[in-house]
Protein backbone atom coordinates (compact mmCIF):
# COMPACT_ATOMS: atom_id res chain seq x y z
CA UNK A 1 0.00 0.00 0.00
CA UNK A 2 2.76 2.36 0.86
CA UNK A 3 4.62 1.72 -2.37
CA UNK A 4 1.39 2.43 -4.25
CA UNK A 5 1.05 5.79 -2.55
CA UNK A 6 4.68 6.64 -3.29
CA UNK A 7 4.20 5.81 -6.96
CA UNK A 8 0.87 7.68 -7.06
CA UNK A 9 2.58 10.81 -5.78
CA UNK A 10 5.22 10.76 -8.48
CA UNK A 11 2.79 9.87 -11.25
CA UNK A 12 0.54 12.78 -10.30
CA UNK A 13 3.53 15.10 -10.44
CA UNK A 14 4.40 13.79 -13.93
CA UNK A 15 0.75 14.19 -14.99
CA UNK A 16 0.67 17.78 -13.75
CA UNK A 17 3.86 18.61 -15.59
CA UNK A 18 2.45 17.15 -18.80
CA UNK A 19 -0.80 19.11 -18.37
CA UNK A 20 1.25 22.26 -18.09
CA UNK A 21 3.37 21.33 -21.11
CA UNK A 22 0.29 20.52 -23.20
CA UNK A 23 -1.29 23.84 -22.27
CA UNK A 24 1.84 25.72 -23.26
CA UNK A 25 2.03 23.99 -26.64
CA UNK A 26 -1.53 23.44 -27.78
CA UNK A 27 -3.60 26.28 -26.41
CA UNK A 28 -4.33 29.17 -28.69
CA UNK A 29 -4.85 31.89 -26.14
CA UNK A 30 -1.75 33.56 -24.73
CA UNK A 31 -3.05 33.83 -21.18
CA UNK A 32 -3.87 30.11 -21.22
CA UNK A 33 -0.24 29.45 -22.16
CA UNK A 34 0.85 31.55 -19.17
CA UNK A 35 -1.46 29.53 -16.92
CA UNK A 36 0.13 26.36 -18.32
CA UNK A 37 3.55 27.75 -17.44
CA UNK A 38 2.40 28.35 -13.85
CA UNK A 39 1.02 24.82 -13.58
CA UNK A 40 4.37 23.48 -14.83
CA UNK A 41 6.26 25.50 -12.22
CA UNK A 42 4.09 24.37 -9.31
CA UNK A 43 4.41 20.73 -10.44
CA UNK A 44 8.21 21.04 -10.19
CA UNK A 45 7.78 22.42 -6.69
CA UNK A 46 5.63 19.41 -5.76
CA UNK A 47 8.45 17.14 -6.90
CA UNK A 48 11.14 18.88 -4.86
CA UNK A 49 9.04 19.06 -1.72
CA UNK A 50 8.10 15.40 -1.97
CA UNK A 51 11.72 14.26 -2.15
CA UNK A 52 12.37 16.20 1.02
CA UNK A 53 9.44 14.78 2.95
CA UNK A 54 10.15 12.21 5.62
CA UNK A 55 7.77 9.79 7.20
CA UNK A 56 6.65 10.63 10.79
CA UNK A 57 8.73 13.78 10.60
CA UNK A 58 7.81 17.15 11.95
CA UNK A 59 8.12 20.55 10.31
CA UNK A 60 11.64 21.96 9.99
CA UNK A 61 11.44 24.22 13.02
CA UNK A 62 13.31 23.06 16.09
CA UNK A 63 10.86 23.01 18.96
CA UNK A 64 12.89 24.01 21.94
CA UNK A 65 11.32 24.09 25.33
CA UNK A 66 12.14 27.26 27.19
CA UNK A 67 14.19 30.13 25.81
CA UNK A 68 17.57 30.39 24.17
CA UNK A 69 20.70 28.97 25.56
CA UNK A 70 19.01 25.99 27.15
CA UNK A 71 20.84 22.71 27.14
CA UNK A 72 20.30 21.32 23.66
CA UNK A 73 19.11 17.79 23.53
CA UNK A 74 20.46 15.69 20.69
CA UNK A 75 18.64 16.85 17.57
CA UNK A 76 17.52 13.79 15.70
CA UNK A 77 17.87 14.29 11.95
CA UNK A 78 15.12 11.81 11.12
CA UNK A 79 12.70 13.82 13.21
CA UNK A 80 12.68 16.90 11.01
CA UNK A 81 11.78 17.29 7.39
CA UNK A 82 14.65 18.13 5.06
CA UNK A 83 14.89 21.94 4.89
CA UNK A 84 17.08 22.18 1.80
CA UNK A 85 14.40 21.59 -0.91
CA UNK A 86 12.11 23.99 0.94
CA UNK A 87 14.68 26.77 0.67
CA UNK A 88 15.19 26.20 -3.03
CA UNK A 89 11.46 26.14 -3.66
CA UNK A 90 10.90 29.39 -1.74
CA UNK A 91 13.18 31.08 -4.23
CA UNK A 92 11.39 29.30 -7.08
CA UNK A 93 7.93 30.49 -6.03
CA UNK A 94 8.96 34.12 -5.70
CA UNK A 95 10.81 34.08 -9.02
CA UNK A 96 7.77 32.45 -10.63
CA UNK A 97 5.53 35.33 -9.58
CA UNK A 98 8.04 37.78 -11.03
CA UNK A 99 8.01 35.81 -14.29
CA UNK A 100 4.20 35.78 -14.22
CA UNK A 101 4.11 39.57 -13.92
CA UNK A 102 6.46 40.05 -16.87
CA UNK A 103 4.59 37.46 -18.98
CA UNK A 104 1.23 39.17 -18.36
CA UNK A 105 2.78 42.55 -19.19
CA UNK A 106 4.00 41.13 -22.51
CA UNK A 107 0.47 39.75 -23.17
CA UNK A 108 -0.94 43.23 -22.54
CA UNK A 109 1.57 44.78 -24.92
CA UNK A 110 0.70 42.25 -27.63
CA UNK A 111 -3.04 42.85 -27.17
CA UNK A 112 -2.57 46.59 -27.51
CA UNK A 113 -0.60 46.18 -30.73
CA UNK A 114 -2.60 43.46 -32.51
CA UNK A 115 -6.00 43.69 -30.77
CA UNK A 116 -6.07 39.99 -30.15
CA UNK A 117 -4.77 37.42 -27.71
CA UNK A 118 -5.08 34.47 -30.07
CA UNK A 119 -1.91 33.03 -31.50
CA UNK A 120 -3.17 32.32 -35.01
CA UNK A 121 -4.71 35.79 -35.47
CA UNK A 122 -1.45 37.39 -34.40
CA UNK A 123 0.50 35.21 -36.80
CA UNK A 124 -1.87 36.19 -39.62
CA UNK A 125 -1.32 39.86 -38.88
CA UNK A 126 2.41 39.38 -38.77
CA UNK A 127 2.48 38.30 -42.41
CA UNK B 1 2.45 12.93 6.30
CA UNK B 2 -1.01 11.46 6.27
CA UNK B 3 -1.28 9.43 3.12
CA UNK B 4 -5.08 9.47 2.91
CA UNK B 5 -5.07 13.27 2.83
CA UNK B 6 -2.28 13.14 0.25
CA UNK B 7 -4.38 10.91 -1.97
CA UNK B 8 -7.52 13.10 -1.89
CA UNK B 9 -5.72 16.41 -2.32
CA UNK B 10 -3.63 15.13 -5.23
CA UNK B 11 -6.76 13.95 -7.06
CA UNK B 12 -8.44 17.32 -6.53
CA UNK B 13 -5.32 19.11 -7.77
CA UNK B 14 -5.35 17.19 -11.05
CA UNK B 15 -9.05 17.94 -11.53
CA UNK B 16 -8.42 21.65 -10.93
CA UNK B 17 -5.49 21.68 -13.35
CA UNK B 18 -7.60 20.08 -16.10
CA UNK B 19 -10.42 22.53 -15.42
CA UNK B 20 -8.15 25.57 -15.55
CA UNK B 21 -6.91 24.94 -19.04
CA UNK B 22 -10.21 23.68 -20.47
CA UNK B 23 -12.55 26.50 -19.42
CA UNK B 24 -13.61 28.89 -22.16
CA UNK B 25 -13.64 32.02 -20.01
CA UNK B 26 -10.42 33.64 -18.81
CA UNK B 27 -11.90 35.00 -15.60
CA UNK B 28 -13.11 31.55 -14.58
CA UNK B 29 -9.70 30.12 -15.48
CA UNK B 30 -8.06 32.66 -13.15
CA UNK B 31 -10.38 31.78 -10.27
CA UNK B 32 -9.89 28.04 -10.73
CA UNK B 33 -6.15 28.69 -10.80
CA UNK B 34 -6.53 30.38 -7.41
CA UNK B 35 -8.29 27.26 -6.10
CA UNK B 36 -5.48 25.10 -7.57
CA UNK B 37 -2.91 27.22 -5.72
CA UNK B 38 -4.74 26.86 -2.43
CA UNK B 39 -4.90 23.08 -2.86
CA UNK B 40 -1.16 23.05 -3.57
CA UNK B 41 -0.64 25.00 -0.37
CA UNK B 42 -2.63 22.38 1.56
CA UNK B 43 -0.59 19.58 -0.04
CA UNK B 44 2.70 21.15 0.97
CA UNK B 45 1.56 21.75 4.54
CA UNK B 46 0.65 18.08 4.76
CA UNK B 47 4.12 17.13 3.46
CA UNK B 48 5.76 19.25 6.13
CA UNK B 49 6.83 22.25 4.03
CA UNK B 50 5.15 25.03 6.00
CA UNK B 51 7.33 27.88 4.75
CA UNK B 52 6.76 26.90 1.13
CA UNK B 53 3.01 26.59 1.77
CA UNK B 54 2.92 30.04 3.40
CA UNK B 55 4.71 31.58 0.44
CA UNK B 56 2.45 29.85 -2.05
CA UNK B 57 -0.67 30.94 -0.15
CA UNK B 58 0.36 34.58 -0.13
CA UNK B 59 2.14 34.76 -3.49
CA UNK B 60 0.54 32.12 -5.66
CA UNK B 61 -3.04 32.15 -4.48
CA UNK B 62 -3.14 35.81 -3.53
CA UNK B 63 -1.07 37.99 -5.79
CA UNK B 64 -1.06 35.75 -8.89
CA UNK B 65 -4.86 35.61 -9.00
CA UNK B 66 -5.10 39.39 -8.68
CA UNK B 67 -2.52 39.83 -11.45
CA UNK B 68 -4.54 37.54 -13.74
CA UNK B 69 -7.67 39.57 -12.99
CA UNK B 70 -5.83 42.78 -13.76
CA UNK B 71 -4.57 41.40 -17.06
CA UNK B 72 -8.05 40.12 -18.04
CA UNK B 73 -9.52 43.52 -17.12
CA UNK B 74 -7.20 45.23 -19.58
CA UNK B 75 -7.59 42.75 -22.43
CA UNK B 76 -10.48 40.46 -23.16
CA UNK B 77 -12.36 37.74 -21.35
CA UNK B 78 -13.22 35.59 -24.33
CA UNK B 79 -11.15 32.66 -25.46
CA UNK B 80 -11.35 32.31 -29.21
CA UNK B 81 -11.20 29.16 -31.26
CA UNK B 82 -8.24 28.49 -33.48
CA UNK B 83 -9.28 28.84 -37.08
CA UNK B 84 -6.81 26.67 -38.93
CA UNK B 85 -4.58 23.82 -37.97
CA UNK B 86 -6.44 22.97 -34.79
CA UNK B 87 -6.12 19.21 -34.91
CA UNK B 88 -2.52 19.41 -35.98
CA UNK B 89 -1.41 21.55 -33.07
CA UNK B 90 -3.36 19.48 -30.54
CA UNK B 91 -2.00 16.22 -31.93
CA UNK B 92 1.56 17.50 -31.92
CA UNK B 93 1.29 18.79 -28.37
CA UNK B 94 -0.33 15.57 -27.16
CA UNK B 95 2.40 13.45 -28.75
CA UNK B 96 5.14 15.64 -27.27
CA UNK B 97 3.56 15.56 -23.81
CA UNK B 98 3.02 11.79 -23.94
CA UNK B 99 6.59 11.09 -25.03
CA UNK B 100 8.06 13.30 -22.31
CA UNK B 101 5.71 11.75 -19.77
CA UNK B 102 6.74 8.27 -20.85
CA UNK B 103 10.42 9.08 -20.42
CA UNK B 104 9.72 10.49 -16.96
CA UNK B 105 7.66 7.47 -15.91
CA UNK B 106 10.50 5.16 -16.93
CA UNK B 107 12.88 7.32 -14.90
CA UNK B 108 10.48 7.23 -11.99
CA UNK B 109 11.43 3.68 -11.14
CA UNK B 110 14.74 5.01 -9.84
CA UNK B 111 13.26 7.75 -7.70
CA UNK B 112 13.80 7.54 -3.94
CA UNK B 113 10.86 6.20 -2.01
CA UNK B 114 8.39 8.76 -0.83
CA UNK B 115 9.01 9.54 2.82
CA UNK B 116 12.22 7.57 2.98
CA UNK B 117 14.70 8.85 5.56
CA UNK B 118 17.76 7.80 3.61
CA UNK B 119 17.10 9.55 0.32
CA UNK B 120 20.24 11.10 -1.20
CA UNK B 121 18.76 14.56 -0.68
CA UNK B 122 18.75 14.05 3.08
CA UNK B 123 22.15 12.49 3.50
CA UNK B 124 24.94 14.90 2.68
CA UNK B 125 24.65 18.56 3.62
CA UNK B 126 21.19 18.56 5.11
CA UNK B 127 22.02 16.81 8.41
CA UNK B 128 24.65 19.47 9.04
CA UNK B 129 22.03 22.19 8.62
CA UNK B 130 19.50 20.43 10.82
CA UNK B 131 21.88 19.73 13.70
CA UNK B 132 23.99 22.86 13.62
CA UNK B 133 21.54 25.68 13.00
CA UNK B 134 20.66 26.25 16.63
CA UNK B 135 24.31 26.04 17.61
CA UNK B 136 25.66 28.35 14.90
CA UNK B 137 22.95 30.96 14.57
CA UNK B 138 20.46 30.51 17.43
CA UNK B 139 17.53 30.50 15.00
CA UNK B 140 15.14 27.56 15.36
CA UNK B 141 13.57 27.87 11.92
CA UNK B 142 15.94 25.86 9.75
CA UNK B 143 14.50 27.15 6.50
CA UNK B 144 15.11 30.79 7.47
CA UNK B 145 18.64 30.11 8.63
CA UNK B 146 19.56 28.24 5.46
CA UNK B 147 17.84 30.86 3.29
CA UNK B 148 19.32 33.93 4.95
CA UNK B 149 22.61 32.77 6.35
CA UNK B 150 24.04 29.57 4.90
CA UNK B 151 22.74 30.29 1.38
CA UNK B 152 22.42 34.06 1.68
CA UNK B 153 24.06 34.74 -1.66
CA UNK B 154 21.21 33.06 -3.56
CA UNK B 155 18.63 35.09 -1.69
CA UNK B 156 20.40 38.33 -2.51
CA UNK B 157 20.24 37.60 -6.21
CA UNK B 158 16.64 36.45 -5.87
CA UNK B 159 15.79 39.89 -4.48
CA UNK B 160 17.65 41.44 -7.39
CA UNK B 161 15.59 39.25 -9.77
CA UNK B 162 12.34 40.54 -8.26
CA UNK B 163 13.55 44.10 -8.65
CA UNK B 164 14.47 43.39 -12.27
CA UNK B 165 11.01 41.93 -12.91
CA UNK B 166 9.44 45.15 -11.64
CA UNK B 167 11.70 47.20 -13.88
CA UNK B 168 10.87 44.96 -16.85
CA UNK B 169 7.13 45.47 -16.37
CA UNK B 170 7.68 49.23 -16.25
CA UNK B 171 9.84 49.06 -19.38
CA UNK B 172 7.24 47.04 -21.30
CA UNK B 173 4.12 48.95 -20.35
CA UNK B 174 5.12 52.57 -19.84
CA UNK B 175 5.65 53.53 -23.41
CA UNK B 176 4.49 56.80 -24.85
CA UNK B 177 5.60 56.68 -28.47
CA UNK B 178 2.95 57.12 -31.13
CA UNK B 179 3.40 53.88 -33.09
CA UNK B 180 2.93 51.71 -30.00
CA UNK B 181 -0.52 52.98 -29.21
CA UNK B 182 -3.22 51.81 -31.59
CA UNK B 183 -6.13 53.43 -29.77
CA UNK B 184 -8.19 50.48 -28.70
CA UNK B 185 -11.71 50.92 -27.37
CA UNK B 186 -11.87 51.07 -23.61
CA UNK B 187 -12.03 47.73 -21.86
CA UNK B 188 -15.56 47.00 -20.78
CA UNK B 189 -16.14 47.95 -17.21
CA UNK B 190 -18.88 46.76 -14.93
CA UNK B 191 -18.76 49.28 -12.14
CA UNK B 192 -15.65 51.37 -12.08
CA UNK B 193 -15.19 53.42 -8.94
CA UNK B 194 -18.58 52.64 -7.45
CA UNK B 195 -18.18 53.99 -3.90
CA UNK B 196 -19.67 51.22 -1.82
CA UNK B 197 -19.82 52.07 1.85
CA UNK B 198 -19.55 48.61 3.35
CA UNK B 199 -16.55 47.54 1.31
CA UNK B 200 -14.74 50.80 1.90
CA UNK B 201 -15.41 50.74 5.62
CA UNK B 202 -14.31 47.16 6.16
CA UNK B 203 -11.23 47.58 3.98
CA UNK B 204 -10.29 50.73 5.85
CA UNK B 205 -10.58 48.89 9.17
CA UNK B 206 -8.73 45.79 8.03
CA UNK B 207 -5.73 47.29 6.25
CA UNK B 208 -3.82 48.38 9.40
CA UNK B 209 -4.24 44.92 10.91
CA UNK B 210 -3.09 43.25 7.72
CA UNK B 211 0.02 45.41 7.70
CA UNK B 212 0.66 44.71 11.36
CA UNK B 213 0.37 41.00 10.67
CA UNK B 214 2.81 41.37 7.77
CA UNK B 215 5.35 43.05 10.05
CA UNK B 216 4.80 40.27 12.58
CA UNK B 217 5.48 37.68 9.87
CA UNK B 218 8.74 39.41 8.93
CA UNK B 219 9.95 39.76 12.50
CA UNK B 220 8.86 36.33 13.67
CA UNK B 221 10.44 34.49 10.78
CA UNK B 222 13.11 33.08 13.04
CA UNK B 223 10.73 31.12 15.22
CA UNK B 224 7.75 30.32 13.06
CA UNK B 225 7.05 29.96 9.35
CA UNK B 226 7.50 33.33 7.78
CA UNK B 227 10.27 35.64 6.79
CA UNK B 228 10.92 38.48 4.43
CA UNK B 229 9.17 37.28 1.27
CA UNK B 230 5.87 36.35 2.84
CA UNK B 231 5.74 39.55 4.89
CA UNK B 232 6.59 41.72 1.91
CA UNK B 233 3.91 40.11 -0.25
CA UNK B 234 1.28 40.54 2.46
CA UNK B 235 2.25 44.21 2.78
CA UNK B 236 1.88 44.63 -0.98
CA UNK B 237 -1.46 42.81 -0.89
CA UNK B 238 -2.78 45.27 1.70
CA UNK B 239 -2.11 48.11 -0.71
CA UNK B 240 -3.80 46.18 -3.52
CA UNK B 241 -6.85 45.78 -1.24
CA UNK B 242 -6.86 49.54 -0.76
CA UNK B 243 -6.66 50.09 -4.52
CA UNK B 244 -9.52 47.70 -5.25
CA UNK B 245 -11.88 48.93 -2.55
CA UNK B 246 -11.19 52.63 -2.90
CA UNK B 247 -9.97 54.26 -6.03
CA UNK B 248 -6.87 53.41 -7.98
CA UNK B 249 -5.58 56.95 -7.55
CA UNK B 250 -5.52 56.66 -3.76
CA UNK B 251 -2.72 54.11 -3.86
CA UNK B 252 -1.04 56.01 -6.66
CA UNK B 253 -0.94 59.05 -4.39
CA UNK B 254 0.67 57.07 -1.58
CA UNK B 255 3.03 54.89 -3.59
CA UNK B 256 3.87 56.69 -6.80
CA UNK B 257 6.09 55.14 -9.42
CA UNK B 258 9.11 57.01 -8.13
CA UNK B 259 8.63 55.70 -4.60
CA UNK B 260 8.06 52.15 -5.79
CA UNK B 261 11.29 51.98 -7.72
CA UNK B 262 13.13 53.80 -4.95
CA UNK B 263 11.90 51.44 -2.25
CA UNK B 264 12.68 48.40 -4.37
CA UNK B 265 16.17 49.76 -4.78
CA UNK B 266 16.52 50.48 -1.07
CA UNK B 267 15.53 46.91 -0.25
CA UNK B 268 18.26 45.40 -2.42
CA UNK B 269 20.66 48.04 -1.12
CA UNK B 270 19.97 47.07 2.51
CA UNK B 271 20.71 43.45 1.68
CA UNK B 272 23.90 44.10 -0.23
CA UNK B 273 24.81 46.86 2.20
CA UNK B 274 24.81 44.53 5.18
CA UNK B 275 26.97 42.13 3.22
CA UNK B 276 29.32 44.93 2.29
CA UNK B 277 29.41 46.09 5.90
CA UNK B 278 30.65 42.65 6.90
CA UNK B 279 33.29 42.99 4.20
CA UNK B 280 34.40 46.34 5.63
CA UNK B 281 34.65 44.85 9.10
CA UNK B 282 37.15 42.32 7.92
CA UNK B 283 35.27 39.10 7.15
CA UNK B 284 33.81 37.52 4.04
CA UNK B 285 30.86 39.05 2.19
CA UNK B 286 27.61 38.26 4.07
CA UNK B 287 29.42 36.77 7.06
CA UNK B 288 27.24 38.24 9.77
CA UNK B 289 29.29 37.13 12.75
CA UNK B 290 31.55 40.15 12.24
CA UNK B 291 28.59 42.41 12.97
CA UNK B 292 29.19 41.68 16.63
CA UNK B 293 31.89 44.32 16.51
CA UNK B 294 29.45 47.17 15.91
CA UNK B 295 26.25 45.88 17.49
CA UNK B 296 26.38 46.44 21.25
CA UNK B 297 26.38 43.48 23.62
CA UNK B 298 26.04 40.63 21.15
CA UNK B 299 28.31 37.69 20.63
CA UNK B 300 29.02 36.14 17.26
CA UNK B 301 26.05 33.78 17.34
CA UNK B 302 23.45 36.45 18.12
CA UNK B 303 25.07 38.75 15.55
CA UNK B 304 24.22 36.19 12.88
CA UNK B 305 20.63 36.15 14.07
CA UNK B 306 20.41 39.95 13.94
CA UNK B 307 22.08 40.07 10.55
CA UNK B 308 19.42 37.70 9.25
CA UNK B 309 16.69 39.97 10.59
CA UNK B 310 18.30 42.94 8.85
CA UNK B 311 18.34 41.31 5.45
CA UNK B 312 14.80 40.00 5.90
CA UNK B 313 13.68 43.59 6.40
CA UNK B 314 15.46 44.59 3.20
CA UNK B 315 13.79 41.75 1.29
CA UNK B 316 10.35 42.69 2.66
CA UNK B 317 10.70 46.31 1.57
CA UNK B 318 11.84 45.34 -1.93
CA UNK B 319 9.12 42.72 -2.44
CA UNK B 320 6.36 45.05 -1.20
CA UNK B 321 7.37 47.85 -3.54
CA UNK B 322 7.71 45.59 -6.55
CA UNK B 323 4.38 43.79 -5.98
CA UNK B 324 2.59 47.14 -5.78
CA UNK B 325 4.44 48.41 -8.84
CA UNK B 326 3.64 45.35 -10.98
CA UNK B 327 -0.04 45.52 -10.00
CA UNK B 328 -0.32 49.27 -10.71
CA UNK B 329 1.29 48.88 -14.10
CA UNK B 330 -0.70 45.87 -15.24
CA UNK B 331 -4.09 47.10 -14.12
CA UNK B 332 -3.78 50.49 -15.77
CA UNK B 333 -1.77 49.37 -18.81
CA UNK B 334 1.00 51.75 -17.84
CA UNK B 335 -1.12 54.82 -18.34
CA UNK B 336 -1.92 55.43 -14.66
CA UNK B 337 -5.24 57.07 -15.37
CA UNK B 338 -7.74 54.59 -14.07
CA UNK B 339 -7.83 51.00 -13.07
CA UNK B 340 -9.67 48.42 -10.99
CA UNK C 1 -13.36 18.96 26.35
CA UNK C 2 -12.51 16.38 23.71
CA UNK C 3 -16.21 15.65 23.21
CA UNK C 4 -16.89 19.33 22.59
CA UNK C 5 -14.04 19.48 20.06
CA UNK C 6 -15.31 16.44 18.18
CA UNK C 7 -18.92 17.67 18.20
CA UNK C 8 -18.00 21.12 16.89
CA UNK C 9 -15.79 19.67 14.14
CA UNK C 10 -18.57 17.34 13.03
CA UNK C 11 -21.05 20.21 13.02
CA UNK C 12 -18.64 22.24 10.89
CA UNK C 13 -18.32 19.36 8.43
CA UNK C 14 -22.09 18.97 8.17
CA UNK C 15 -22.52 22.68 7.47
CA UNK C 16 -19.75 22.58 4.84
CA UNK C 17 -21.50 19.69 3.14
CA UNK C 18 -24.79 21.61 3.20
CA UNK C 19 -23.04 24.66 1.72
CA UNK C 20 -21.63 22.60 -1.15
CA UNK C 21 -24.99 20.98 -1.89
CA UNK C 22 -26.58 24.44 -1.84
CA UNK C 23 -24.06 25.87 -4.29
CA UNK C 24 -24.67 23.02 -6.67
CA UNK C 25 -28.45 22.83 -6.45
CA UNK C 26 -29.80 26.33 -6.10
CA UNK C 27 -31.29 27.71 -9.32
CA UNK C 28 -30.12 31.28 -9.25
CA UNK C 29 -27.00 33.39 -8.72
CA UNK C 30 -28.39 35.21 -5.69
CA UNK C 31 -29.54 32.11 -3.85
CA UNK C 32 -26.23 30.39 -4.57
CA UNK C 33 -24.44 33.34 -3.01
CA UNK C 34 -26.69 32.95 0.04
CA UNK C 35 -25.43 29.41 0.42
CA UNK C 36 -21.81 30.27 -0.33
CA UNK C 37 -21.50 33.35 1.84
CA UNK C 38 -23.42 32.43 4.95
CA UNK C 39 -22.68 28.70 4.95
CA UNK C 40 -19.00 29.26 4.30
CA UNK C 41 -18.54 31.75 7.12
CA UNK C 42 -20.44 29.66 9.63
CA UNK C 43 -18.63 26.45 8.74
CA UNK C 44 -15.21 28.10 8.94
CA UNK C 45 -16.01 29.51 12.36
CA UNK C 46 -17.35 26.17 13.56
CA UNK C 47 -14.14 24.46 12.48
CA UNK C 48 -11.78 27.07 13.92
CA UNK C 49 -13.44 27.09 17.34
CA UNK C 50 -12.52 23.47 18.18
CA UNK C 51 -8.94 24.18 17.08
CA UNK C 52 -8.80 26.95 19.66
CA UNK C 53 -10.54 24.84 22.30
CA UNK C 54 -8.15 21.95 21.77
CA UNK C 55 -5.29 24.06 23.08
CA UNK C 56 -6.97 24.42 26.45
CA UNK C 57 -5.82 20.94 27.43
CA UNK C 58 -2.67 22.24 29.14
CA UNK C 59 -2.67 25.74 30.57
CA UNK C 60 0.71 27.13 29.64
CA UNK C 61 1.61 30.31 27.81
CA UNK C 62 2.50 28.82 24.45
CA UNK C 63 -0.81 27.01 24.10
CA UNK C 64 -2.76 30.06 25.21
CA UNK C 65 -1.00 32.11 22.55
CA UNK C 66 -1.90 29.56 19.87
CA UNK C 67 -5.55 29.56 20.98
CA UNK C 68 -5.60 33.36 20.93
CA UNK C 69 -4.14 33.46 17.41
CA UNK C 70 -6.72 30.98 16.12
CA UNK C 71 -9.50 33.10 17.65
CA UNK C 72 -8.06 36.18 15.94
CA UNK C 73 -8.22 34.32 12.63
CA UNK C 74 -11.88 33.55 13.37
CA UNK C 75 -12.57 37.24 14.01
CA UNK C 76 -10.88 38.16 10.73
CA UNK C 77 -12.94 35.63 8.79
CA UNK C 78 -16.08 36.91 10.47
CA UNK C 79 -15.28 40.42 9.25
CA UNK C 80 -13.94 39.70 5.78
CA UNK C 81 -16.08 36.87 4.42
CA UNK C 82 -19.50 38.63 4.59
CA UNK C 83 -17.91 41.71 3.02
CA UNK C 84 -16.62 39.60 0.15
CA UNK C 85 -20.09 38.09 -0.31
CA UNK C 86 -21.55 41.59 -0.38
CA UNK C 87 -19.00 42.65 -3.00
CA UNK C 88 -19.82 39.70 -5.27
CA UNK C 89 -23.57 40.27 -4.93
CA UNK C 90 -23.14 43.95 -5.68
CA UNK C 91 -21.20 43.14 -8.82
CA UNK C 92 -23.87 40.68 -9.90
CA UNK C 93 -26.64 43.19 -9.30
CA UNK C 94 -24.79 45.91 -11.22
CA UNK C 95 -24.27 43.50 -14.12
CA UNK C 96 -28.03 43.13 -14.35
CA UNK C 97 -28.66 39.55 -13.31
CA UNK C 98 -32.38 39.12 -12.72
CA UNK C 99 -33.58 37.03 -9.78
CA UNK C 100 -35.08 33.64 -10.54
CA UNK C 101 -38.85 33.53 -10.50
CA UNK C 102 -41.02 30.47 -10.51
CA UNK C 103 -42.40 29.90 -13.99
CA UNK C 104 -46.17 29.41 -14.39
CA UNK C 105 -47.26 25.79 -14.80
CA UNK C 106 -48.47 25.82 -18.42
CA UNK C 107 -45.19 27.08 -19.82
CA UNK C 108 -43.01 24.20 -18.64
CA UNK C 109 -43.03 20.96 -20.65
Amino acid sequence: MHALIADYNYWIYILLMMIGLYAMLAKNNLVKKVIGMSIFQTAIIVFYVSIGAKEHASIPIIAHGSGHGAVEAAIDVAHYANPLPHVLMLTAIVVSVGTLGVALAICLGIHRRYNSLEEDEIQEQLQ
Amino acid sequence: MIWQLDFCVLTLIVICAFATIMVKDLLSAAIIFGAYSFLMCLLWTEMGAVDVAFTEASVGAGVSTVLFFAAVYQTTRRVGVRKSGRMLSKAFALVAALLTGLVLVIAEADFPGFGDIFTPASLHVSPYYITQTLHDTNVPNMVTSVLADYRGFDTMFETAVIFTAGLAVIAILRRFKKEDRCDLPEPYVISAGYPDTIIRFVARQLVPFIQLFALYVVAHGHHSPGGGFQGGVILGASFILLAISYDFKVVLGIMSERWNVLLGNIGVLIYAGIGFLCLLLGANFLDYSMLSKILPATDKIMARSHGMLGIEIGVAIAVMAIVISIYLNIVSHGKYDKGL
Amino acid sequence: MTIAVIMLTLAGLIFFFATTVGILRFPDFFSRMHAAGKGDTLSSLLMLLPLALYNFHEFDLANMLVALKVLLIAVFIFMASPTATHAILDAGYEAGIKPWTKKPEEESP
